[in-house]
């Protein structure tokens, strides 16, 4: 049964319909075309399809389609303003915690989420943000440091 | 094509189920069913009751904590109330998956799907939580000790639906505990999880009660009450802690599936309740096991 949506993705209205089985990872990348979240475990494990759902990080592959309406998302390509780059996409290039590049979005929203929480994390705050996102490139540690750099760039803003 | 409820209110949704809930899934937070969606199969149709009315928040009252169904795991993790009252409810949303899961799985979600791996059920065993379960006739309160018929059963049944759940504060004095067994820490789900709530008698010498709540090793969580009952006005010491620990491993039934065998699972049960009894012990009797 088809489920028509209204709901506000990276600040704009959005009206369309989904069936009702329909993932929000399905319908952002199949439906509206935003191919930045990342389809990888579909089961809520990996964090690759992470965006922010009315201000907190979720899993969007294991999310109803439906329970957009009515809800404001942030997705990657929410991010960036014009050409220059949100300061969280910034520090992941500039520490070089980009490898294989699959995981990137979904850290970089739960980083956001984070940063939007605190800009003075711990690292127990690192370490709980980004607990839901697998790299299997990088070894973790220059993800770490992109965070830290983000967090000391949001400070001085 | 799979057919699609939104509820608007506690009696709507129960019509609906009342017409279709032997085809149709109830959804909450969604983290457990679109997976199935995605792997298994489609059901006949989709409940969403995740809009309702009325069904989330954390109260006091009186003498126990009130919960919301719709309630999300990291909703509890963040309750300084829970985290003050019931520690070992706190340590299992704590343990929950990701951060992303627990911002969006639910409470009531979590004890529905009657997983016997289901990181809060053992806490609720011990804290002898109940649940508020309507059905379109009428409504009855559950104690979770109860509740559960297999995996993936309730007294819910395909028509019932678990609206509040009810903890009551442990006696003064108690101390509690959560112990979670998995490769991946909270990523993972269980292989074995066990909770523990001791009561000291007035002079911190014995123990007056003791509930131990283990998860993942049987059909459905379950409580130890063998052990319970061996443990009940003693002293712990070394050998009765020894002889407890084994009890409760001899009163799981685990099974061997791709997270461990059942063997390991059994001494792995052996372990976290000797672990959550000395903790406990400790902590309520400011002792060491003699």
């Amino acid at each position: 049964m088809s489920v028509t949506i209204n709901t506000k993705i990276n600040g704009q209205s959005v009206s369309a319909s989904a069936d009702a089985s329909t993932s929000l990872l399905e319908f952002l990348r199949d439906t509206l075309e935003l191919k930045g979240s990342k389809l990888c475990c579909n089961t809520g494990e990996c964090g690759a399809c992470t965006v922010i759902y009315n201000g907190k990080p979720i899993n969007s592959c294991v999310t109803m389609a439906a329970d957009a309406n009515g809800a404001e998302i942030t997705t990657i390509e929410g991010l960036a303003d014009g050409d220059k780059l949100h300061p969280v996409q910034q520090a992941f290039i500039d520490t070089g915690a980009v490898q294989c590049g699959y995981c990137t979005p979904g850290y970089i929203m739960s980083v956001k989420a984070l940063l939007d929480r605190t800009t003075k994390p711990t690292a127990e705050d690192i370490e709980e943000a980004v607990s839901g996102n697998i790299c299997r490139c990088t070894g973790y540690a220059k993800i770490v440091d992109a965070i830290q750099l983000a967090a000391q760039k949001l400070q001085l803003r | 094509m799979m057919e699609y409820f939104e509820p608007k209110s506690i009696s709507e949704a129960l019509s609906v189920l009342e017409k279709h809930g032997a085809d149709a899934k109830v959804i909450a937070g969604g983290t457990d069913v679109m997976v199935d969606i995605k792997f298994k199969e489609e059901p006949g149709g989709l409940v969403n009751i995740k809009k309702l009315p009325g069904l989330t928040g954390i109260k006091e009252n009186g003498g126990s904590l009130r919960i919301g169904a719709l309630t999300t795991i990291r909703d509890l993790e963040t309750s300084a109330l829970v985290r003050e009252k019931l520690p070992a409810l706190w340590e299992s949303s704590h343990q929950f998956a990701s951060l992303q899961v627990r911002n969006t799985a639910t409470i009531g979600g979590n004890i529905c799907r009657a997983s016997p791996s289901g990181e809060t059920l053992a806490p609720l065993l011990v804290l002898e939580a109940t649940g508020k379960c309507v059905f379109s006739d009428g409504e009855k309160v559950q104690p979770f000790t109860s509740f559960f018929q297999g995996p993936g059963k309730s007294v819910l049944g395909a028509k019932g639906l678990l609206t509040e759940i009810d903890v009551p504060y442990p006696a003064p004095g108690s101390k509690s505990v959560y112990l979670k067994h998995a490769v991946r820490g909270a990523m993972d789900i269980a292989m074995v999880g066990v909770a523990v709530l001791l009561t000291p008698d007035a002079g911190k010498n014995n123990i007056q009660d003791v509930r131990i709540g283990l998860g993942a090793v049987a059909p459905t969580p379950v409580r130890a009450s063998k052990t319970e009952a061996l443990l009940r006005g003693k002293p712990l010491s070394a050998s009765l802690l020894k002889e407890a620990a084994a009890m409760a491993a001899s009163e799981s039934s685990p099974i061997t599936d791709q997270r461990s065998s059942a063997e390991y699972r059994r001494w792995i049960v052996e372990a976290l309740t000797r672990r959550g009894l000395e903790q406990t012990w400790k902590a309520a009797t400011g002792k060491e096991v003699a």
